[in-house]
């Protein structure tokens, strides 16, 4: 049961902004609240926060994006083909560093899971999620507290 | 000079391994801290320095660290956490457990190399990367 | 010709990352002048591909070169280390052998966001000799902006691991939400004010020590020289001067003499001034 209070959005956005910033090198872009978000085939990365509050930060975005963030975060030069599981390792340890962060600025009594990978099924909702601009493309950041 | 990092993440294992082996460190990997103590055991020449994640699979950060404190074949070992736990409690725990400093993520490659600098574990002085 | 916008992002974000400086976009110009003095010692034709090395490398001794070329804020705890080494090995024992009124002061001439005021008086409090002593600390800089950062004591995860041994930081310092709050007990110590090296001093009193570090360097030599002389009249005649690590005094002003101070070295004012040169 969750007991604590969910991470405050601003929260997890400066937590995304201190990211990108220091380990992709890349400016944090707010998605255009006029644009309609659109996703590709995906690829779906989630950290699980256990303790005052029980539940997870989940990012999705597509393929190529998660691609190229791998690239930003590893410095990889643009002719290196980067396999699947590098991809998944790479966002999967950008999402383990926001959780961290935002596990550490909760206070409290947490512990922070093992990040999972795995191919995205279906598209977040727009509207419960932060988007950022990835150079115009969406990435979702959705905070879902555990089932009570 | 020789540094392990410990990390189940490749991805940081080849960030930080690119800074170590660019300020001369030649570089060992392990994924858990039941493989770094694999690779520890293995090798004729210890590193100097060893990066440790915290959370693992197999076997976390802390429980490395306190097992490679237990050792006094393994005393030469300069022990720094490179984690995203962040909390003032599990630095002080990673400390009293034998880390010798912390590196908290997301970290510059500059703040890595002060560091090392404040270790001694620097081959090249800071103000010398010139 | 101006470099291109991925080279400006990547330049902007490592800028951001090490000194929490923002280039907004605008200052592709300053990028591009600062940066091709570097990227042509490093046999690149332009500053585009000198960054694009770089974005692949991501060697921090080169990124270093790229943040201090585009800045003029020091951002990083205990900078270069030996100053502080110093103080807590000779220069705060020595001073408290002499001042028989238990209190030392120290002006921090460009403190920037306060880690160089801080880190003198954290390392004072690891000095044995000074169990029981009041530093009377005066911190000013230019920017008024970096004064009220300084004076809120608060610091960002990225700028809380430059250079601050983990031992300091949890002693000093207070999660606070995604940042780190300095100890309030610490910051009401430094007395932060405004102030332009190049103007007349307010009246401040004699100083024991004063740290002038990686600032001289932004100034022509008829200014450097003016403001070593009024730095002069407010040191003690004991007091210790700490220029940064590739500045000194000489051939500016010769009042000035050199003493070693563990592998560092520091400025004190010669007892018998130079007459004129004949």
């Amino acid at each position: 049961m969750t007991t604590g209070t969910a991470p405050d959005p601003a929260l997890v956005h400066a937590a995304f902004e201190q990211v990108w910033g220091s380990m992709l090198f890349t400016a944090f872009e707010p998605w255009p609240a006029d644009a309609v978000p659109e996703l590709g085939p995906g690829v779906q990365a989630q950290i699980e926060l256990r303790g005052d509050w029980n539940g997870r930060i989940i990012l999705t975005c597509d393929t190529e994006v998660a691609t190229q963030i791998a690239g930003a975060m590893l410095g990889a030069p643009a002719e290196e083909v980067l396999p699947d599981d590098d991809v998944h390792d790479a966002v999967g340890e950008v999402l383990n560093v926001v959780g961290g962060s935002v596990k550490g600025a909760l206070g409290g009594v947490m512990s922070l899971g093992l990040p999972g990978v795995t191919e995205a099924t279906s598209p977040p909702s727009p509207d419960s999620s932060i988007i950022i601009s990835w150079y115009g493309a969406p990435v979702f950041v959705e905070v879902v507290p555990d089932a009570a | 000079m020789r540094a392990l990092i410990v990390d189940d993440s490749r991805a940081m294992r080849r960030i930080v391994g690119r800074i170590l082996s660019d300020a001369g460190y030649e570089v060992l990997e392990a994924g858990d801290g039941q493989e770094a103590i694999d690779v520890l055991e293995a090798q004729a020449e210890l590193p100097a320095l060893a990066c440790v994640d915290w959370n693992m699979p197999v076997m976390d950060g802390l429980t490395f660290i306190t097992e490679v404190r237990k050792r006094p074949e393994w005393r030469s070992i300069t022990l720094m956490m490179v984690t995203t736990e962040s909390e003032q409690d599990r630095i002080v725990r990673a400390l009293a457990a034998g880390a010798h400093e912390y590196l908290i993520k997301p970290f510059t490659g500059e703040a890595l190399m002060e560091k090392l600098d404040l270790l001694g574990l620097l081959p090249v002085p800071a103000g010398d990367l010139s | 010709m101006t470099i291109s916008t991925t080279s400006f992002n990547f330049v902007r974000e490592v800028v951001r990352a090490e000194s929490a400086i923002v280039l907004e976009p605008g200052k592709e110009y300053l990028v591009e002048s600062r940066l091709l003095p570097l990227a042509r010692q490093a046999g690149h034709p332009d500053v585009d591909a000198y960054v694009g090395e770089l974005s692949t490398r991501r060697n921090p001794g080169a990124l270093k070169l790229v943040v201090e070329a585009l800045t003029t804020n020091e951002t990083s705890w205990f900078r270069d280390s030996d100053p502080f080494t110093a103080l807590r090995q000779s220069i705060f024992p020595t001073l408290a052998k002499t001042r028989s009124h238990r209190e030392i002061r120290v002006w921090a001439a460009a403190c920037s966001s306060g880690q160089e005021p801080y880190s003198i008086l954290m390392t004072a409090q690891d000095t044995p000799e000074l169990a029981g002593w009041k530093i009377d600390m005066l911190a000013t800089d230019l920017s008024q902006e970096m004064l009220d950062k300084a004076k809120a004591g608060e610091y960002s995860q990225l700028e809380v691991n430059r250079g601050l041994p983990a031992t300091t930081m949890v002693r000093h310092f207070e999660r606070s939400g995604l940042n780190w709050k300095i100890n309030p007990a610490l910051a009401a110590q430094v007395q932060f004010r405004q102030l332009n090296l190049v103007r007349p001093f307010p009246p401040m009193g004699k100083f024991d020590i004063v740290f002038l570090r990686n600032v001289l360097i932004y100034f022509d030599l008829a200014t450097k020289r003016d403001i070593l002389r009024r730095v002069r009249q407010v040191m003690a005649p004991d007091g210790h001067l700490f220029l940064g690590a590739a500045e000194m005094t000489m051939g500016v002003d010769d009042a000035w003499e050199r003493v070693p101070a563990g592998r560092s070295s520091v400025y004190k004012v010669r007892e018998e001034q130079p007459t004129c040169a004949r």
